[in-house]
Formats: structure tokens, C-alpha cells, sequence
């Protein structure tokens, strides 16, 4: 798709690594070994002393921990539990087993560290050939508290990026990439594989594409679902949200404010409250059975099938998620809306278009053209949309009964029922990976046609 | 190069942390006076710790440490009840309670988490002196004992005297024509009472997980064929979410199943019209058949990673004892199974105890804990769920009942 | 004939104008409708997750009153505390994440800006809580998984993500003009003044919607907040809190004092809500260009 077309480099800097390698004075080779000499040498001794403290920190730490956590990576453990009788005590004793999931974790982890380490060895290299190349060209070598100014000014973004990156990679990225080893492994209940498991390389999406299994014949159905919901609720509450905005705010319309306000205070009741408010409301027992049969609306002991039915089930959470979204949608696209040039409008009133035609001809075209990133955020989130589908229906009617999906489960509701109820942790990996690879390739095609790529100019 | 030296040098030390808390170990520090300074976490549901029952885990812990001068215990509490105990300990058992409760269903969810510790010599003997042969089956696997029984779990029948009469109530069928009744149909710790009612079989008797689930064949179709007329019964309700005690309240419900911690709602209810009574009998094709409840146990387990087991057994055991169970019943009436205290006439009375005790012995069958139990809970839920919406019916009944028991035997991969 | 005609339109117009009143009040209508539900059920006297009346039949304050007094089993103003501590501390730092993050992207070139873009946007594709066992293990790692410290984990894990979702503030940022800042540059300020100093003065509505949105989602993840606070009950936020009131041993007693609990809750962020709604409005509508 030439998204990994070559990246043309828009920093170019001489100091690169491979010619402080090739290039670099004795004290820039030195460097490669004892990590900031080249800086102490040419006098930024406080810089080369962190990195020297950085690399003998790596250093211990290897030594002590981090080459055992990758020497059992392979393996991912092997010692069970044992247990011995104490007659004395008159207890058994147990003996602490491997556990593979810290394995694979701390060896992750290890890795993790390492490249970075490789990075920051880089650093220091060219840092070092810097230091020697404009101390050789007889040039200013800037100073520790020089350094440190330069990341208020020229250097802000490292100061800046710094503190969210690491949090970033600390609780967002490395967790993924453990996640997705997990794929690859049999890390399940099946044959009690929970304490210790092994590299099982890609059975788990072979079983996934079986369609003759069970997983494989719900693994497409439920992710026709997905798609069709993610459709579904995120353009019910596109358009539904700018009717409602357009309405509130055309000219005629009075007491603007409080319409807004009727429809803003649903935000405020947090969403798994007003969700689950829902959902009681919504039993065959529930408020507003309760209420159609106080009114006479349907008979005394009917109700009906809000979460029972498949396509009733079906319906009533887009409606549902009509309801929680479109407050959200009215916030945002206000203001989008209003920016719509006015001669757009006149033009179209000249020709004698109703309101219904000018929303189809001019609004919605224009609101779909300027928001399409807003569009493939609100698709991706409504395909991992959890908590509507959890908290209302949680996944109901099952209607075929081997399967483990019911009727409105998403991908991401039914990876959390296999990794949480059923403890089929590799399986759920497996289904996150695909549900990333999907929505990946949806989004980048999507985004690279849209306006704001082709501004932006780049990913 | 400032950031990356900076990102590194924060890795790093986080990693750090990660190779310390590989290396961590609470050592047991002797005191003098030849005293051992114990830490031991416990958890239990915060019921048996509210002021309002009268703190009685912390009151017990009390006195477990007085009657152990050797030791100079430090207690830490947590909450957990004994439903979700068991994957609160088995997500992290290393950093789990010492002392926990659990239910006996999820015991293989501890073992395979290496979560479990077994009894041994003469604390196995005290165990099971005091507890009758059923309760400790519940709680033995492969012929280890896992955990100290204090009560025993099942569900039994409520109903209002006042709209059923003694005998009405020996057969379901007959009070569905006197009064409403409520069932939870869609949850399956209640529905299989039928099936297994009906000669159905889980595991052979229970432990034997090679052989299966037998919920197929004719007596099962000719149950689901039965529940599918009960469920369209005017009289019959389901209970979900909590709306048969709503119905018990507004009088359109007069008998409903559930287990003892409902008793004290359903006394404020009902109040003297208030009868409980082990399950009844259902007529099938003719036949009365003898519903039958999945009957468990809760149990105080002891965490294999503990720093000091034998304290941690021993306040396990003594959690477990007459006197602790004979506390717990007063203060937080949790039905004791101690042998004992069961013969005795102040506990026994309670007609709770007494419909509780009757279920276990009589209108049950000990709910299996084998791995593969796991598959069985979904697929029943399922057909109760198919029922209420009509997808099953009469014409389909022969193979949905199928498709469950397909269900129940397989991994659903 | 002109006349005939304006007056047409007139009628036409005030028909329009009805029929929209009409649609809008039928709308409100439905969406007011559950919260009303909501503070009825809050103050109903009768016990009980169900009723078969559907107003309740008499009305009490006893649901708030139990909520902060019978602190033994569900201890509501403590995870409250809780909450709110978790909620302000995580917003300070979620707010300086994005909107660093954001004006980085925005006005400054550097190397690493479109492969953070690009990592930014494959993040974002993941299901989030299939890692929380490993979030876990990490925070376990580094020790933030007993006492007190679980907060600061809670904090971690709420703030730690923020830094992901820029692109509403950076399209904020991109709207002002550049001139500004090479004004100021010419003056002799370095970047970090034109960013404390003109940027974000600049920018009140965006640094307020932030602020708003991280504010909030403390309140509403139950999710990661019971994989990592386990047992230790004194550190439960809200979320856990009501999660727990809907319990099978709790819900009969406790369902009136859930909506009770969810009112209280929604006060706060109501009142905050109508009041930054002009800021959340202006925000994001600077935020995605016309």
C-alpha cells in the first residue's frame, strides 16, 4: 500500500552514528565501550558521567537479574509447585514453582530494556562524536547547565514528550507486547496450562480459522456483527446528533440553552450508571414493561423482548447507544457545524431546496469530508465499544447454544468472556490481535483518502 | 540525547524495581522471648467484618492469637467473598491472603493457580471429626483435603403458610395451581435441579471427569419439554435480577428458591407467614420426580505461598471450629456444619438450618468441581435464556436439548 | 400579492418553528426521562431492585442518609475521598501530558513527531483492558499494588494513557497563528515561555475540555480499578463501590441507595459540565478545522 515507503529523512544531522564509528577520534571509540568518555574528555563531564552511571546501571542489572530473565524466556519455566510434609509442624510445605507469566513478562520487559539501552548507547556515541567534532573545529561545546537551558528552548520537545512517553510505554506498550506473546503460547485453562506454558507458535490461529470449530464459525459471525454495529453506531449518532444540533441551533428556535441543557445532563450521570439503569429498566420485569402495561400499551402479564429477542436485542442497544451518544455528538459538532460557510446555505435556499435536501446535499457532504478522523476515531472506538454491550445486554440472547458468543457480542465483549470467564487467555490474545489488524486496515485506508491526511501530509 | 538518556535511566529504574520484587522476601524476624512475629492476611467477605455483625473475623482472629502466646501476630484484613475469592487469590496468589474463604465450585480455579494448600495429619483428623462425609467429599480431590468446611451451600424453598399449605408444597406442580411462583430459570446453579431430577448425570458421580456430562437423551428432552410448558405457566415467574423477592414484597409471588442469604429479607417480608422447606417434587409425564440442587460448601482455604503455614493453618482450622462456626451463626447467621453444633437444640430450631440441612442430605446431589464443570455452566443458562424468549420450543426441544449437552462436553474451541 | 406572499411564508415559518419545538420537547422528553427515573428511584421508600408500580409509592431520604452512615459494609464516603483524590491528582497530570504532547506536535519539528503520531494512532486500535493483568504485574513490580499506594497506582493507570488522545487539542493548538509565536521568538522567549506563557493563556477552552474529560473517567472505570484494588476494600473508588451495591447479596437492600449514590455522583460532574459546556463547544470546534 506504499505506506512504508522510504522515509526521507527530514533531520539531517552529520552526527551520525556510523560515522563516529568510522570516523570518530580514539576517545569517540572509546565511547562505544565505557558509554559518555568522549564527553568527559571534551569537557562535559556532568553529561558523560550520567551516561557511564546509565550504562553500569545496566550493567548490574543484567547481571543480577536481566540475563536470567532471558535465559528462561525460551523456555518460559519448567518447575512445578512442590509440595513436601512437614511431620514436625504437621503441614505441608510448599515450594515456590515457575510461574510463566512472570517469565514472560520480566524477559518482555528485559527486552524492553535492552533496546532502549541500545538507543541511549547511540546517544551517547554521537554525543561523544559531536563533543569531538566541534572541539576539533575549535567550536563552543556546550556545558551541562548550557544542556540543560537548551531543553526550555530548542530542545522543549524532549523535556516535554519525555514524561508521557515513558508513562506511555510503561503502561501501554509493553503490556501490548506481552499481550501479544501471549498469542503464541498455550496459556489457557484447556489442560491446565495456567501456572506454566509453553511457545506453541500459531496453533491458536489455526484454530481460530478453522471454520469446522465452534471458535471459528463464531469468530466470523460475531465479527459480522461487529462491523455492522460499529456501522450502525457510529453514523445513528453522527446524524441523529447534527439533526438535533441543527434544530437546537437555527434561528427560529427559542430557549436554546435549555433544549442544550435537556440533552447535556445525560452526560453528567456517568455511563455505566445510566447503563445499567438501563438495563434494569429494560427486563421483562422492568420499569418500562411496567410502565406500557400501567398504560395499557400491551397486556398484564406481556412484556417485551427488549434483551431476549435477537433482533429486538439488536435494535434496542443502537438505540440505547443513541441515547448515550448523542449528548457527546451534540457537544462536538456544534461547533463544527456553525463553521459551515453561510453562502453554502443561500446558494442551496436560491435553487429552492428543502431542509431535508440542503442537510443530504450540503451538510452532511461537508461534515463528512472536514470530520472524517473524528469518524474513524468514533468507528474504532464503537468496534471496541465494551461497555455498551457489557453493561446492557452483556452479549444475550444466546441463541445457539455451543457457542460461546452470544447474539450482540462484540468482538472485544466476547474476548473479555473467554479471557475472563473461561480463562482461554492465548485465544482472547489471538481475537485482540485480529480485531487490531481489521481495524487497522480500515482506518488506514479510510484515513489515508481523507482531507486532513493529504493536509497533514504525512503518516 | 537528553530524553532518551532520561527514558533509559527511568526504565532502568523500574526494572530495578521488577529485579526487587523478584527478590523480596518477608523474613519471620524472631523476637526475644522466644515469640515469632507473624503477619497474616485474611480475607472474607465484608459481612463477617462489619460492626454491625460484631467484627466477627476480627474478634476471632483476637482470640486465635491469644490462645498462640508462641506467635506475635500481626493481622491484615481484606475483603473478598467467597464467590470471587477465588480469582482475586488465583490472579496473584503470591500476593494473596494467607487466610481466605472460598466456595467449594471454584476450587479447581485455586489448585491449577497452585493457590491451594492441602490438610495434613492431625489437622485433617480435627476437620474431619466434626463434619459429616458429604461436606468433606466437597472439599477432597484426588483424595486431598483442601480446605475447613464451615457452612454448607445450597438453596432451598420460601414460601407464604399462609397461601400453601404443608403438603401443597411437597409438589411444585400443585402449587403453581394455589399461588405464584418464582424460579431462577435463567441461572444455571438453579435450572439443572430438574434435569438431574430426571436421572441426568454430571461426571459419573461427580468426580469423575472422564466420563462426562449425560445431559442428553430422552428423560433430558422430556424435562426440557416440561420446562418449556412451566415457563409459559401464568403462575410461574422468573426470577432474575432480584425481581421474585420484588414480587414476594408486592404479593404476586408466594413462593420462591433461593439460599440462606435472603432469609433475613424474606422474614422482613413475610414475617410469621414465613415457611422454608427443602426442594419439592415435580410430576413429569405422570411421574413425581424429586428436584435436586447442586449442593456445595464453603470453606476457609490456606494459601500455599504463605510465609508461615503453620500459623496460617492452624487459624484456618480454628476459623473453622465449633466455636468459631457457633460465632458465626450468631452473629452473622451463617449456618454452621459442624456435626455438633447441628445436634444442638438452640441451632437446630432454626427451621433455615433445618431446610438448609435438609437439602444437603436429601433433595441433592454434591455439585461436581472437576475442571471440566466449567463448560457447563453457559450452555444451561443458554437453554433457560431460550426458553423465556420462545427460540425453544416443543418442536425444537429434541435438538436444543442436544446442542446443550454437545455444549456441556466441549471446550467450545 | 407581495403581502399574501410574506404572510405565507410567515405562517410557513411559525409551522416550521412548531413542529421543530414540538420534535425537540418529544426528544427531551426522552432523554430527561431515565434521570428522573433515576432521582425518583433515589428517594423511593420501598426496598428492591424491582417495583410493579412505576412511580415509586412513597417517597423518603433515608437511601442518602444510609449511604453515609452505614459506612460497615459499603463505606461510600471513603471511596468517594478516594475517588475524588485519584480523580484531581490524575487530571493535573493527564491534562499536562496532553496538552505538552499536543503543543510539541503541533509547533515543534523534530525527528521522532510522525513515528509518535503513527505509534499514537496502532495504540489506539488495541482493546485496552486485555493488558490489565500485565498492568498488574507491572505495578506490582515497582510495589504500588498495597496500601496507599494503590492510589498513586490508580493515578499511574488513569494518567499514564492520556498522552495518547492529542488530536483534539492539537488541532486546537494548530488554529493559532503561527505569527504569534515567531513574534515572540523575535522578542527573545524561548519556547517554554511562548508555550506557559502565550499558548496557553490562549487557550482556555481547550486546556478546560481537557481538563473536564480527565477529570472524569476515574468515576466511571470499574474495570481496571478492580483488577488492581483486589481486596483491599478501603481503597475502592465509587465505581467499585456502586459496581458492588448491584451484587446478588447487596442488590435487594442496596439498589435505592445505587441511584442515590449515582445522583450524588452526578451532581459534581453536572454542575461542572453546564458550566465548561461553552468551553467544550469553543474547544472543539477550533479543534476540528472548517
Amino acid at each position: 500500500m506504499g505506506i512504508f515507503k522510504k522515509r526521507v529523512n527530514d533531520f539531517p544531522t552529520p552526527y551520525t552514528c556510523t560515522r563516529a564509528i568510522r570516523e570518530g577520534g580514539l576517545e569517540t571509540k572509546l565511547s562505544m565501550l565505557l558509554m559518555g568518555f568522549g564527553n568527559i574528555v571534551h569537557g562535559q563531564r556532568i553529561k558523560g558521567l550520567l551516561y557511564l552511571a546509565l550504562e553500569v546501571i545496566y550493567v548490574v542489572f543484567m547481571v543480577v537479574n536481566g540475563i536470567g530473565f532471558l535465559g528462561m524466556l525460551p523456555s518460559l519455566g519448567s518447575v512445578p509447585q512442590e509440595e513436601v510434609w512437614d511431620e514436625a509442624k504437621q503441614v505441608y510445605m510448599y515450594t515456590k514453582g515457575d510461574q510463566s507469566i512472570l517469565i514472560l513478562l520480566y524477559g518482555v520487559a528485559t527486552v524492553f530494556v535492552t533496546v532502549l539501552m541500545f538507543l541511549a548507547w547511540r546517544g551517547a556515541l554521537r554525543s561523544a562524536y559531536k563533543a569531538e567534532c566541534l572541539a576539533k573545529e575549535g567550536r563552543h561545546v556546550n556545558n551541562f547547565v548550557e544542556d540543560l537551558k537548551s531543553l526550555l528552548h530548542e530542545n522543549l520537545h524532549r523535556l516535554l514528550m519525555t514524561p508521557p512517553v515513558f508513562f506511555i510505554f510503561a503502561f501501554t506498550v509493553l503490556p501490548l507486547i506481552f499481550m501479544i506473546c501471549m498469542a503464541f503460547t498455550n496459556y489457557s485453562k484447556i489442560d491446565n496450562h495456567l501456572m506454566l506454558f509453553d511457545w506453541v507458535g500459531l496453533d491458536n490461529f489455526a484454530a481460530l480459522f478453522d471454520s469446522s470449530s465452534i471458535l471459528g464459525s463464531t469468530f466470523w459471525s460475531v465479527l459480522g456483527w461487529t462491523l455492522v454495529w460499529a456501522f450502525f453506531a457510529t453514523f445513528s449518532n453522527y446524524i441523529f446528533g447534527m439533526i438535533i444540533s441543527l434544530m437546537i441551533n437555527r434561528k427560529g428556535t427559542r430557549a436554546k440553552g435549555f433544549w442544550r441543557f435537556c440533552f447535556v445532563l445525560s452526560c453528567a450521570v456517568p455511563m455505566f450508571v445510566s447503563l445499567l439503569i438501563m438495563r434494569t429498566m429494560l427486563q421483562p420485569e422492568g420499569a418500562i414493561n411496567v410502565l406500557l402495561r400501567n398504560l395499557g400499551l400491551i397486556a398484564s402479564d406481556a412484556s417485551l423482548p427488549f434483551f431476549t429477542d435477537p433482533t429486538w436485542a439488536r435494535v434496542t442497544v443502537i438505540i440505547i447507544n443513541v441515547w448515550v451518544g448523542v449528548p457527546y455528538t451534540l457537544l462536538q459538532l456544534t461547533g463544527v457545524l456553525q463553521n459551515i460557510p453561510e453562502e453554502l446555505y443561500e446558494a442551496a435556499k436560491v435553487d429552492g431546496a428543502n431542509a431535508v435536501q440542503i442537510f443530504f446535499k450540503i451538510t452532511l457532504p461537508y461534515m463528512l469530508y472536514v470530520t472524517t478522523p473524528y469518524l474513524i476515531t468514533t468507528f474504532t472506538g464503537n468496534v471496541n465499544n465494551f461497555n455498551v454491550i457489557y453493561l446492557l445486554s452483556g452479549g444475550d440472547p444466546v441463541t445457539d447454544l455451543a457457542s460461546t458468543a452470544g447474539k450482540t457480542d462484540l468482538l472485544v465483549t466476547w474476548l473479555y468472556k473467554l479471557t475472563i470467564d473461561k480463562q482461554y487467555y492465548n485465544i482472547g490474545a489471538v481475537i485482540g490481535i485480529l480485531t487490531f489488524v481489521i481495524l487497522a486496515i480500515g482506518a488506514l485506508i479510510t484515513y489515508r483518502n481523507s482531507k486532513s491526511y493529504k493536509e497533514e501530509g504525512g503518516f | 540525547m537528553k530524553k532518551r538518556a532520561v527514558a533509559v535511566l527511568l526504565a532502568g529504574v523500574m526494572t530495578f524495581g521488577l529485579a526487587a520484587a523478584g527478590l523480596t522476601g518477608c523474613g519471620n524476624d524472631s523476637a526475644e522471648g522466644g515469640t515469632e512475629n507473624v503477619r497474616l492476611m485474611v480475607w472474607s467477605p465484608q459481612n463477617d467484618q462489619s460492626k454491625d455483625n460484631g467484627e466477627w473475623l476480627q474478634t476471632m482472629c483476637n482470640n486465635f492469637a491469644e490462645e498462640h502466646p508462641e506467635w506475635n501476630i500481626t493481622f491484615v484484613y481484606g475483603v473478598a467473598d467467597e464467590a470471587s475469592a477465588a480469582g482475586q487469590v488465583a490472579q496473584d496468589p503470591e500476593a494473596s491472603a494467607d487466610v481466605f474463604m472460598f466456595a467449594n465450585d471454584t476450587l479447581t480455579t485455586m489448585t491449577d493457580a497452585n493457590a491451594l494448600a492441602k490438610f495434613g495429619g492431625k489437622y485433617r483428623e480435627e476437620i474431619e471429626a466434626t463434619n459429616t462425609q458429604e461436606v468433606l467429599d466437597s472439599l477432597i480431590m484426588d483424595g486431598d483435603l483442601y480446605g475447613v468446611p464451615f457452612t454448607t451451600n445450597t438453596w432451598f424453598m420460601y414460601y407464604d403458610k399462609s397461601v400453601f399449605s404443608e403438603e401443597d408444597v411437597k409438589n411444585l406442580d400443585t402449587m403453581l395451581e394455589k399461588g405464584g411462583v418464582s424460579f431462577p430459570f435463567v441461572n444455571s446453579w438453579y435450572l439443572p435441579a430438574f434435569y438431574i431430577g430426571n436421572g441426568c448425570t454430571l461426571f459419573g458421580d461427580g468426580t469423575d471427569e472422564s466420563a462426562g456430562v449425560d445431559f442428553g437423551g430422552q428423560n433430558a428432552v422430556d424435562v426440557t419439554n416440561y420446562l418449556i410448558d412451566l415457563e409459559q405457566n401464568e403462575n410461574f415467574k422468573i426470577d432474575d435480577l432480584g425481581s421474585g423477592i420484588a414480587g414476594l414484597r408486592d404479593g404476586s409471588i408466594n413462593a420462591m428458591f433461593t439460599g440462606s442469604w435472603d432469609a433475613n429479607s424474606i422474614k422482613e417480608i413475610l414475617g410469621d407467614n414465613m415457611g422454608v422447606t427443602s426442594l419439592p417434587t415435580f410430576t413429569l409425564n405422570g411421574e413425581e420426580h424429586q428436584m435436586k440442587a447442586y449442593a456445595g460448601s464453603k470453606a476457609i482455604g490456606v494459601n500455599p505461598n504463605s510465609k508461615n503455614m503453620e500459623a496460617a493453618i492452624a487459624l484456618a482450622v480454628y476459623l473453622g471450629s465449633a466455636e468459631s462456626q457457633r460465632a458465626h451463626y450468631e452473629m452473622c447467621g451463617t449456618i454452621p456444619c459442624n456435626t455438633e453444633l447441628l445436634a444442638d437444640e438452640s441451632i437446630s430450631s432454626d427451621p433455615v438450618v433445618t431446610a438448609q440441612n435438609d437439602t444437603f442430605n436429601n433433595t441433592s446431589i454434591l455439585q461436581p468441581f472437576v475442571s471440566k464443570m466449567n463448560n457447563c455452566w453457559t450452555p444451561v443458562e443458554n437453554l433457560g435464556k431460550g426458553i423465556r424468549n420462545g427460540s425453544i420450543t416443543h418442536d425444537n426441544a429434541q435438538e436444543q436439548t442436544e446442542g446443550m449437552n454437545e455444549a456441556m462436553n466441549s471446550d467450545g474451541i | 400579492m407581495a403581502g399574501q406572499k410574506m404572510h405565507s411564508a410567515k405562517r410557513k415559518r411559525f409551522i416550521n418553528n412548531s413542529i421543530v419545538h414540538v420534535i425537540l420537547a418529544i426528544l427531551a422528553v426522552i432523554w430527561v426521562f431515565p434521570i428522573v427515573w433515576v432521582v425518583l428511584t433515589s428517594f423511593r421508600a420501598e426496598k428492591g431492585s424491582y417495583v410493579s408500580t412505576f412511580l415509586p409509592q412513597s417517597y423518603t431520604l433515608d437511601n442518602y442518609v444510609k449511604l453515609f452512615t452505614d459506612t460497615t459494609i459499603l463505606n461510600f464516603p471513603q471511596m468517594f475521598l478516594n475517588t475524588l483524590l485519584i480523580a484531581i491528582c490524575s487530571c493535573i497530570l493527564s491534562t499536562f501530558y496532553v496538552l505538552a504532547v499536543s503543543y510539541c506536535l503541533s509547533r515543534l519539528r523534530f525527528k521522532l513527531r510522525k513515528p509518535y503520531m503513527n505509534m499514537a494512532m496502532i495504540l489506539g486500535l488495541f482493546p485496552g483492558f486485555m493488558s490489565m493483568i500485565a498492568v498488574y504485574f507491572i505495578l506490582k513490580a515497582i510495589g504500588l499494588t498495597e496500601g496507599n499506594l494503590i492510589k498513586l497506582a490508580l493515578i499511574l493507570v488513569y494518567s499514564g494513557g492520556a498522552a495518547l488522545s492529542f488530536q483534539i487539542a492539537k488541532g486546537f493548538f494548530d488554529t493559532i497563528p503561527i505569527a504569534v509565536d515567531e513574534a515572540a521568538l523575535l522578542d527573545g522567549c524561548t519556547r517554554w515561555q511562548i508555550f506557559t506563557k502565550i499558548t496557553l493563556p490562549l487557550s482556555k477552552p481547550i486546556v478546560i475540555y481537557t481538563t473536564l474529560t480527565a477529570f472524569m473517567s476515574p468515576w466511571l472505570d470499574f474495570i481496571f480499578a478492580k483488577v488492581i484494588c483486589r481486596a483491599n476494600s478501603d481503597q475502592y473508588t465509587i465505581a467499585i463501590g456502586l459496581w458492588k451495591m448491584l451484587e446478588k447479596e447487596y442488590i435487594d437492600n442496596w439498589y435505592t441507595c445505587f441511584a442515590a449514590g449515582a445522583v450524588l455522583i452526578s451532581i459534581p460532574i453536572a454542575a461542572l459540565f453546564l458550566y465548561m459546556q461553552r468551553y467544550y463547544v469553543d474547544g472543539l470546534s477550533g479543534a476540528v478545522k472548517g
